[in-house]
């Protein structure tokens, strides 16, 4: 609107200028960009094109390596991109070493899908006391704090959940080892909270206050206004809010790999060991040999998992901006 | 035989904060009639139409002295409950805010918020409500339609609708046409007018309070300066005050 409204005004000068021959009007309506400007607006745009391209030679450099995976060449068969989603069997350093990283993917998804199903109910929870129950002073002390909550190392957490919840884990439920896909969800959900509590916050605090009047006008309570009118209209955000969770937590790679146990096995429970990809790739990369089948094997499973967050944050970014032009 | 008033506010002063809105307001508003609300912006009047529906209760560190007596009972008693309150004492808002949802959903909200589920039910309240707020005949083939496809004035007679449909015995309404175009105006007025419900008007428009309203009490920074039969206010106003407000000389 404002901009539109800039441009005619502008184009408005630029006629009755040139007409009238006043010349020095178009000066006022526009302008001038100094040299410092000028020189700012370069650094700008030398920076985003620095970051834009920075992701685009990621992308290059990680499936170039991984291409020589797929393609035969003498002494190294190629493998198909089905073989290499589709089957169970990751023996990167046998002699005769297969691929299949089905267990590693589904290691990855079922981490990433129970701990944000841990994660939603008590983000989203937590995002609707601070914006819509709490009082103005709880909510400034809460909010910093479960922003700052988002700020500890997830280092620390996989800490935890080895010394702490591991152990109890282990001795409550009686089982082999606590190090399992139940533990790493527990931990990855605490590390996931605050990211979608805070977005979602940010989502409802967005629907406009006056629709809130509106509602509490019409006798309901604060609980129902939640339910009917501002969590419908926050829902594109609170999506958003949660996808970005869950591709957090399909990235997160130091408390998978501490706590999730390290069994390249499709789980069966909740309590089995399992082993993300990202916790594949931080534990085998050292070992492999730069250029070898297991090096490419690596870069492979790392250009699946920038291709899935990546497909999650498009869908992120996709229903914030469907659901605002909704709105 | 002298009807009870629809709300009576007894030395009521209100406070944000440590800023006192409103002075020891005494005001009877009749029953089925049209009261006006006038003053300089600024000076209190949508605090205290607010007051009548227990709408500040959500400004943090607001407070407030003396007594209002809607239906018998003081709105702000221990036994009051504001949310029974808001359903008997209905709000039209400044700006049509209707629900991101279908003008029948609009309709039905505060219904369904009572318990009314029956599709037949809400069918007909939706019907009724509409045609009250003269807004049927414009949107009978629409009403699964989402109100924001509607015009402002359309919206604005939505918001009446659907405060309606609770059929309160009172409606406030905070400038409900300074938003909208003379037509739309022109028809929200017209229902007013033939409304048999207790209404409060505040409005910025003194034709309009004119036009429309039976008494007019006049605001002038938190203190009710006079309140009066509105030709007897415009006409031969008591306060120097009112005078130069309704003359245009300050405000
Ligand atoms: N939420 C609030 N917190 C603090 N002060 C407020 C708040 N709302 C209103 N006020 C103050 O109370 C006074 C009365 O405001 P009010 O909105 O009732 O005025 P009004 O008569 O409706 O004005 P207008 O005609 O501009 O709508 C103003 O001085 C305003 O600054
Ligand atoms: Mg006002």
């Amino acid at each position: 609107m404002k901009e539109s409204n800039g441009v005619h005004t502008i184009n408005q000068g630029l006629e009755s200028g040139s007409k009238a021959g006043y010349s020095n009007k178009i000066f006022t309506l526009r302008p001038r960009l100094s040299p410092a400007e000028k020189g700012s607006r370069l650094f700008f745009l030398i920076c985003a094109i620095l970051a834009m391209g920075q992701m685009f030679l990621i992308m290059v450099f990680l499936f170039k390596e991984a291409s020589g995976l797929f393609i035969s060449k003498p002494g190294s068969p190629a493998l198909s991109l089905v073989d290499f989603l589709g089957r169970n069997d990751w023996y990167p350093t046998y002699p005769d070493a297969t691929f299949g990283a089905l267990a590693l993917v589904a290691g990855s998804i079922s981490v990433a899908l129970f701990s944000t199903f841990l994660a939603t109910p008590v983000g989203l929870g937590l995002a609707a006391y601070l914006s819509c129950v709490a009082s103005q002073r709880r909510r400034e002390l809460f909010k910093p704090m479960v922003e700052l909550l988002a700020s500890v190392p997830s280092v620390i957490l996989g800490l935890v959940g080895m010394a702490v919840l591991a152990p109890f884990l282990q001795q409550a439920l009686n089982i082999p080892t606590g190090l399992n896909l139940f533990n790493a969800s527990v931990i990855l959900a605490i590390m996931a909270i605050p990211t979608i509590a805070s977005l979602a916050e940010d989502a409802l605090s967005a629907v406009p206050r006056d629709i809130q009047d509106a509602s509490y006008a019409l006798g309901a309570t604060c609980w129902e206004t939640i339910w009917r009118v501002i969590l419908p209209s926050a829902m594109g955000g609170l999506a958003t809010a949660v996808i970005l969770g869950l591709g957090r937590a399909l990235g997160e790679t130091m408390v998978v790999l501490m706590v999730a146990g390290g069994a390249a096995q499709i789980p069966n429970s909740l309590f089995d060991s399992v082993r993300p990809l990202t916790a594949t790739l931080a534990a085998e990369m050292g070992e492999a040999a730069i250029g070898g089948r297991h090096y490419q094997a690596l870069f492979a499973l790392g250009a699946v998992l920038f291709l899935t967050t990546l497909a999650f944050n498009l869908l992120a970014w996709h229903l914030s901006r469907r659901w605002r032009g909704a709105r | 035989m002298v009807k009870p008033p629809a709300i009576s506010a007894r030395s009521v002063s209100f406070y944000y904060g440590e800023f006192q809105a409103l002075r020891d307001i005494n005001l009877e508003i009749a029953k089925d009639e049209i009261t006006a609300l006038i003053g300089p912006s600024g000076c209190g009047k949508s605090t205290f139409l607010k007051l009548l529906n227990r709408m500040n209760d959500f400004v943090p560190g607001a407070r407030l002295s003396g007594e209002i007596i809607i239906g018998g009972v003081n709105v702000y008693g221990p036994q009051a409950d504001p949310v029974e309150i808001r359903r008997k004492v209905g709000m039209v808002f400044q700006k049509p805010n209707p629900f991101p949802k279908s003008i029948y959903d609009n309709i039905c909200y505060g219904p369904r918020l009572v318990g009314v589920k029956k599709k037949s039910a809400l069918d007909e309240v939706v019907e009724k409500a509409l045609k009250a707020a003269a807004l049927w005949d414009d949107v009978k083939d629409k009403l699964n339609k989402s109100a924001f496809e509607l015009s402002g004035g359309q919206q604005q007679r939505v918001c009446i609708a659907r405060a309606l449909a609770l059929e309160p015995d009172i409606l406030l309404m905070d400038e409900p046409t300074s938003a909208l175009d003379p037509i739309a105006t022109a028809k929200v007025e017209e229902w007013i007018k033939q409304s048999k419900l207790s209404i409060v008007i505040v409005t910025h428009n003194m034709q309009q309070a004119a036009r429309i309203s039976h008494g007019t009490a006049f605001f002038y920074m938190g203190e009710l300066i006079e309140f009066a039969p509105t030709l007897t206010l415009f006409t031969s106003p008591k306060e120097s005050r009112t005078e130069n407000y309704i003359t245009g000389r300050f405000g």
